[in-house]
């Protein structure tokens, strides 16, 4: 016991100490101050999660500490603001996802251009999503839901963790995509919606596997399909095996810089996030956390946003014309 | 049940556990107590501690923070008029009051007590029934919330000031100011005026400590009276004697936490300001009431902290957190390979039951820390106002400024002190402005969704499928009259 106690301490110490001292070699080389790592969310969230295991480890590969800052508002403009118009000198960067990166332009007026303000350093990781229905659901498989959904348009109820939010874009793209419509019931995150469906008010919710694991074991509820074309789940189909290609269903956490960050920064950055994902540590903290580790480089994951922003600009001209 | 319930019971008890509880408890209060600071940051931060640590000491010591740092907010709510947190509100109204009055020691004192009673009691009845819960959990949803908090705002409105038709005026208000920013459900800009800094709506801190602090520092200030100190004396203890007064109304409000906690989405803002209103009426001297009651903070106290034990029933029982603190601890559970769900009981039973155990038995031990620590918080008004009120004014301005590093906020922060000067110079009571605001949203985005289930014909959605919220809507408005007219028929108000 004694041991675990003093490894806490420890590692309380770890993170201190590395605030405190810093590199002594005094060159003027980045990064010789901690860097800020802003989150346009709230605390206690799964990004806010996530970057406080991503603060403790990264700066072993920095060499600086890093510092998680909330900035959450307006959908999480306000933080994406802040880093759109701090310095770029690498000090100050961004930890988001891919719908209030890519999507909300389309939605609203943002007080920033996101390709042209930002530039990627890392994918940290992503998590898909499953469709699932309560255990005693009369829809058996992905097929029947659709052929009912077909049958009775507007009746059957998604709940969904917002509007424009990680369950409601891939519900709106698989309705557009298979041509369905159920009526899509907003909730106040994720955890609320899969209360409704378990309680009744809903028939069908979108969930991640942090949250299916345990009432799937206990029989509570079954999943109808997952997102991409690898099985999570046995006798599970993929989003791509019923039909569903591209890049629906998946929430991408990474990391961005002010664009205008020199070179050397980002290369700096880009390493120590990559060292960072081979971390055995790190992969140990974030599937205690219920995570999976993915990294990509900052210039595979600019393919991956552009293909997003012309995927997003469709769907939601496609969504709010009728 | 009652074997994995003995073993739990010695698992608990551990001196690890125990020096760990401790210590999250007191970082906890520290927290609480400073104005800008949230219990749901310290949270976050220290998660990663508690991955380090045996679960049976990791998980209490979250729990510990998380207790201490509801108590903390309302030391500043009690000694200088400053709830950092919505759940304070109600406790600040009779605890500054009692201040002034030279007994801060006092509500201190009850404060915690009353906090304390009603945790360990929900803590009890929560392990007890925790089935029958998850149960009465699944029977609300939106249309039911809606209800629930269309009653609380109509219960509020008639019990709060002295005037029911200034306090709805007020309430009217506060639902407005909550519809500024972008609209939760459409995403549509109200009242924004184009303004990017006022989309994210206005934040609650900064109108927490405008309305609230900055009026009385002024009236202080005002007074000009030199070398004078808040208060002269931090007063005696409580004694028994006024504890046994107040115990039904700490049992009532245990009562009113406890149903409150078991409606998802409610919380522990509702739960104070309903306690306080129902001492109020069941009261003798209502009129007493928001003049330095020591009824009025026990009934407040005892209400919020009740709302604990529920909340955690479908973290434990589905591994479905209902708000961020709850996601936290699953972030906790997570890590430490407790996967909190329908089969956590059978496959960790006797572990669960050690950290319900460890909730009670942190309780008691805050009882221990909190009663040594309240001198040295009362100390603080006994500081000459020269000295204390420039603090004050600092930490008004630190606390809001360090929320969220936005000197937006700092504005904001001066335009409700304002107003709050003026409203108190006109006799308007400013709490049901403050709860139209924190509860407006939630009502709104309630009955959104009951409209977005219905497909639009929300009130034949009602009038069909929802009896029961339907019930609840019915009584509003006969519950807010018998409630108005009992309180107001020996002075009744021209109106």
């Amino acid at each position: 016991m004694l041991k675990s106690l003093t490894k806490a301490a420890l590692f309380a110490l770890a993170t201190a100490g590395v605030v405190l001292t810093g590199p002594s070699a005094a060159q003027a080389e980045y990064p010789e101050k901690p860097v800020t790592m802003v989150i346009p969310l709230g605390a206690g969230g799964s990004h806010d999660l996530n970057a406080r295991i991503i603060t403790s480890i990264v700066p072993s590969y920095l060499g600086q500490a890093m510092i998680v800052r909330l900035t959450p508002g307006a959908g999480g403009q306000k933080g994406t603001q802040e880093v759109a118009r701090s310095p770029a000198d690498g000090y100050t960067l961004l930890f988001t996802h891919n719908y209030i990166d890519m999507l909300q332009q389309y939605v609203e007026s943002v007080p920033y251009e996101p390709m042209k303000d930002f530039v990627p350093i890392a994918r940290v990781n992503y998590a898909p999503v499953s469709i699932i229905v309560r255990a005693d659901s009369p829809y058996q498989t992905f097929e029947e839901l659709v052929a009912a959904a077909k049958a009775e348009p507007g009746q059957l109820q998604l709940g969904h963790s917002g509007n424009w939010g990680a369950f409601f874009v891939p519900a709106a793209q698989i309705m557009k995509k298979l041509d369905f419509v159920v009526n899509l019931v907003p909730y106040q995150g994720g955890g609320p919606a899969l209360q409704s469906l378990l309680s009744g008010d809903s028939d069908v919710t979108l969930a991640f596997p942090s949250a299916i694991g345990e009432l799937l074991e206990a029989g509570k509820i079954r999943v109808l399909a997952t997102a991409g074309d690898t099985p999570l789940y046995e006798g599970v189909p993929t989003f791509s095996e019923v039909g569903i290609t591209g890049d629906i269903g998946f929430m991408h956490r990474f990391v961005l810089a002010p664009a205008g960050t020199p070179q050397e920064v980002v290369d700096k950055l880009t390493v120590a996030f990559e060292e960072m994902s081979k971390d055995e540590t790190f992969a140990k903290l974030m599937s205690r956390l219920g995570e999976s580790v993915d990294h990509m480089t900052g210039a595979e994951y600019q393919k991956l946003r552009e293909q997003q922003a012309e995927d997003y600009q469709e769907l939601v001209k496609n969504l709010t014309s009728q | 049940m009652i074997e994995q319930f003995t073993q739990g019971l010695a698992l608990a008890m551990r001196f690890d556990t125990i020096a760990l509880m401790s210590i999250g408890l007191f970082a906890g209060m520290l927290v609480g107590a400073l104005p800008g600071f949230t219990t749901l940051m310290a949270m976050a931060i220290l998660l990663p501690v508690s991955f380090f640590l045996d679960p049976i000491v990791g998980i209490p010591f979250l729990l510990g923070i998380y207790k201490g740092g509801i108590f903390g907010g309302s030391v500043p709510a009690i000694l200088i008029s400053m709830p950092g947190t919505g759940a304070s509100v109600a406790t600040s109204r009779d605890g500054y009051k009692l201040t002034q009055k030279g007994q801060s020691r006092k509500a201190l004192d009850m404060a915690l007590t009353a906090s304390v009673f009603g945790d360990t009691a929900s803590d009890i009845f929560t392990i007890l029934m925790i089935f029958p819960i998850a149960y009465l959990v699944m029977q609300f949803g939106p249309p039911e919330l809606f209800a629930v908090l269309l009653m609380s705002l109509i219960i509020i409105a008639a019990t709060s000031g002295a005037n029911p038709l200034k306090s709805l005026m007020m309430m009217m208000l506060g639902l407005w100011l909550s519809f500024i920013g972008t609209d939760p459900l459409g995403g549509v800009e109200r009242f924004t005026f184009g303004l990017f800094d006022l989309k994210s709506g206005i934040p609650l801190l900064p109108m927490l400590i405008g309305v609230f602090a900055l009026p009385e520092v002024t009236s202080v200030v005002l007074r000009n009276e030199k070398g004078r100190k808040l208060a002269a004396l931090m007063g005696e203890r409580l004694t028994l004697s006024e504890l046994r007064r107040c115990f039904r109304t700490i049992g009532r409000s245990t009562m009113i936490g406890t149903a409150v906690g078991i409606v998802p989405g409610l919380g522990q803002i509702v739960a104070a300001m309903l306690g306080y209103s129902a001492a109020k009426n069941a009261s003798k001297h209502p009129e007493t009431f928001g003049e330095g009651e020591l009824e009025g903070v026990a009934a407040a106290e005892a209400a919020n902290n009740a709302v604990n034990g529920p909340t955690m029933v479908p973290l434990l029982t589905l591994g479905i957190p209902g708000d961020n603190v709850t996601a936290i601890l699953l972030g906790a559970f997570v890590a430490q390979g407790l996967r909190p769900g329908p089969q956590l009981f059978e496959e960790q039973g006797a572990t669960v039951f050690a950290i319900l155990v460890a909730m009670v038995i942190a309780n008691l031990l805050f009882l221990i820390i909190g009663y040594l620590s309240i001198p040295f918080f009362s100390r603080l008004v006994t500081i000459k106002t020269s000295v204390l009120i420039p603090l004050v004014i600092m930490f008004s301005f630190a606390g809001t400024y360090v929320y969220r590093s936005d000197p937006v906020d700092l504005l904001i922060l001066v335009a409700f002190g304002l107003f709050g000067i003026v409203a108190k110079a006109a006799k308007f009571d400013v709490m049901p402005m403050v709860m139209g605001f924190i509860l407006g949203p939630s009502m709104e985005y309630a009955f959104g969704q009951t409209a977005a289930m219905s497909n639009g014909n929300t009130l034949g959605f009602f009038l069909t499928e929802r009896t029961g919220a339907l019930a609840v809507l019915l009584v509003t408005p006969v519950l807010g009259y018998l409630l108005w007219k009992r309180l107001y028929h020996k002075a009744p108000v021209a109106a």
